[in-house]
């Protein structure tokens, strides 16, 4: 089990390990959401919202049930299940009970379904032991730190294609991908700041 | 799926069909992968097994050779090393070849690393004044980065390093940028790795001490 | 045989014309994270090639008989449990690149890759066809991957499958072996694929 105090894990999360910056994960929606600030805002507070409830489910969802069965060679298919139904469950409800969110979030919760981070943080979760305070620090610190890369990211673009001149082989995707870099080389400016013993 | 309204009749065999076949099919890749799960049980057990056999041979410096079989790796093992347990601790007890005097003492290490824990395995002379080896079994480090702990060029600076009570503040031994060392008790850290350096100095310092303290004393005592 | 020539044709557009990485702009993650090590790569390659092919494959032989509302989980399922096949094998047999892979074996489930061709092809073609287009686009996937490990290997680490390919006194940069350094190099190779087929829109612009 580790040691590592819960809220220095969650500036971790979002600083030195960023999820997207450092650990690559959450590439496929961020390439495309990201060309307007507008549905980066959108994404990113969806994306916050399940990734810190899907970690903290799924981490006692493996120590309470899965581990003591045995079962835990499952935990691939229950953590994407368990994901894939929050995320059904949430959408159900937003419409119901919240309409004009739904409008705003709703179109982004079926991506995420198949966004490598949500399921990727369940995955660290069980690789690095953490308990559930620590899960939670992790999965909310992800989650904003991927809404911190994404809102950059879809900023620079937009001021990007309103005043430069790119080559048009660069435009789209190859253009977010030396951004990304960039963002992920400023990053690791922080790497000495978070002290994680 | 949409929360809408099914018909009646042909709709519900419908929605029965889809549940029964969801059902089926989740049973057969079930007992497919577990299937799979239970051929290699043993072998993944015995990858575990052997490869703890190995670290230990390697940390208390007994040569194991290049392409050795595992079943040499196996025998080699139970003639060498005895393991002892000291209060809730194993301890491996290294031989030399005449299997009588000892050559070594082996205990695992551990503590948190920069992403997760790091856990490891140490060998430290019969007389527990200088290090034998130290190997790496297990840790969630960056691969190039933090990772590099487990190269031979980081693993080999600890080997004859003496080792003593932690007294104050004086550490057993320090973690130095490359080219910055100037003590004997000072080892090269990872470039670009300072978390991860410091974790290991951090836990490996521990644990050696403890060992000292604590561990040494029944180990002494059993002679 | 008038299939023969389409299947010819079904496997070079997963290398080449729509290659899943530089074109549709998929499978991104496991892309950049294993690539500074070719060995870890090549495990990668052949993991994600058997999961994609028996994917495909499986998920064709059942299109008549699974019920369209769950097609996706049903394809979850699949996927998912053709990785854990892939994870256990390689923990069995080889264990230390097991354990330098970590969760990115695991994270071949989400590869967007796999679904996609379900989703695209699988379902809606015969079985060898389907098996054909997975192999293409899992190959095509393979080959940029292993490219881009041939620039990231010897610039970060100086080795190239652990061997030593740059002189002694070359100065590594670590960058290369970093999140950065793989962004770069992916959005250059982007940029250059780009360069070659002018015309036709990726991925990103498709949607």
């Amino acid at each position: 089990m580790n040691a590592i105090n819960p809220l220095t894990l969650f500036f971790a999360a979002i600083f030195t390990n960023n999820i997207l910056l450092t650990n690559f994960l959450g590439l496929c929606p961020f390439l495309s959401i990201s060309k307007e600030k507008k549905s980066a805002m959108g994404m990113g507070a969806a994306v916050v919202f399940v990734m810190a409830s899907t970690t903290i489910l799924n981490n006692l969802i493996y120590y309470k049930l899965l581990l003591p069965l045995g079962l835990e060679y499952f935990r691939y298919i229950v953590f994407i299940v368990v994901i894939a139904a929050f995320v059904q469950l949430v959408e159900m409800m937003v419409e119901r009970f919240f309409p004009p969110l739904y409008y705003v979030l709703g179109i982004f919760l079926p991506l995420i379904t198949v966004n490598c981070a949500i399921f990727g943080a369940s995955l660290f979760m069980v690789i690095r032991g953490y308990d559930l305070m620590q899960s939670l620090a992790y999965g909310a610190g992800s989650g904003i730190g991927w809404w911190m890369a994404i809102m950059a990211v879809s900023t620079i673009r937009e001021k990007l294609q309103k005043s430069a001149n790119l080559p048009k082989g660069l435009e789209g995707p190859a253009i977010t991908l030396i951004i990304t870099g960039l963002l992920s080389l400023a990053f690791l400016a922080f790497s000495g700041m978070i002290r994680v013993q | 799926m949409v929360s809408g309204e099914e018909e009646e009749g042909p709709g519900m065999t419908k929605q029965l069909q889809s549940v029964v076949y969801m059902f089926l099919i989740s049973l057969f890749f079930a007992s497919l992968v577990s299937a799979v799960k239970y051929l290699s049980e043993e072998r993944i057990a015995s990858n575990q097994a052997i490869k703890l056999q190995r670290i230990v041979l390697k940390v208390l410096d007994i040569p194991v050779g290049k392409n050795i079989s595992e079943d040499r790796i196996s025998s080699l093992f139970t003639e060498r090393v005895k393991d002892i347990q000291v209060g809730e601790k194993t301890l491996y007890v290294g031989y030399e070849e005449d299997g009588r005097t000892i050559k070594g003492y082996a205990f695992p290490v551990g503590g948190p690393g920069f992403w997760g824990p790091i856990h490891g395995m140490v060998g430290v002379n019969p007389e527990a004044t200088k290090l034998l080896g130290i190997a790496f079994t297990k840790h969630s480090e960056t691969p190039g980065l933090g990772g590099r702990i487990t190269e031979d060029w980081f693993l080999t600076q600890f080997k004859g390093l003496p080792i003593h009570p932690i007294e104050g503040d004086q550490k057993i031994f320090y973690l130095k940028p490359a080219g910055t060392t100037t003590a004997a008790n000072e080892l090269d850290a990872i470039t670009g790795a300072t978390n991860t350096s410091s974790a290991v100095e951090a836990f490996l310092n521990k644990d050696l001490d403890h060992f000292l303290i604590k561990l040494w004393r029944s180990v002494e005592d059993r002679k | 045989m008038p299939n023969l020539p389409q299947k010819k044709e079904i496997f070079l557009t997963g290398l080449w014309k729509d290659n899943p990485v530089l074109r549709q702009i998929l499978g991104i993650c496991s892309t950049l994270a294993v690539t500074n090590l070719m060995v870890n790569t090549l495990v990668m390659d052949a993991g994600l090639i058997f999961t994609v092919c028996m994917s495909s494959l499986t998920v064709s032989l059942l299109r008549h008989y699974t019920p369209m509302r769950i097609r996706m989980m049903v394809q979850t399922l699949i996927i998912a449990s053709y990785v854990i096949i892939v994870d256990i094998l390689i923990k069995a047999y080889l264990p230390e690149i097991s354990e330098a892979l970590g969760p990115y074996v695991a994270l071949i489930i989400t590869n967007c890759i796999i679904m996609g061709r379900c989703e695209a092809f699988a379902r809606n073609n015969p079985p060898v066809a389907s098996l054909i287009d997975g192999l293409g686009m899992s190959v095509g996937y393979s080959l940029v991957l292993i490219v881009i490990a041939f620039v990231r290997e010897p610039l970060g680490f100086g080795t190239l499958m652990g061997i030593r390919v740059m002189s002694e006194g070359f100065v590594q940069w670590t960058v290369m072996i970093m999140a950065p350094g793989a962004f770069f190099t992916l959005g250059i190779l982007v940029w250059i694929m780009k360069y070659f087929l002018p015309n036709t829109k990726t991925g990103e612009e498709k949607t």
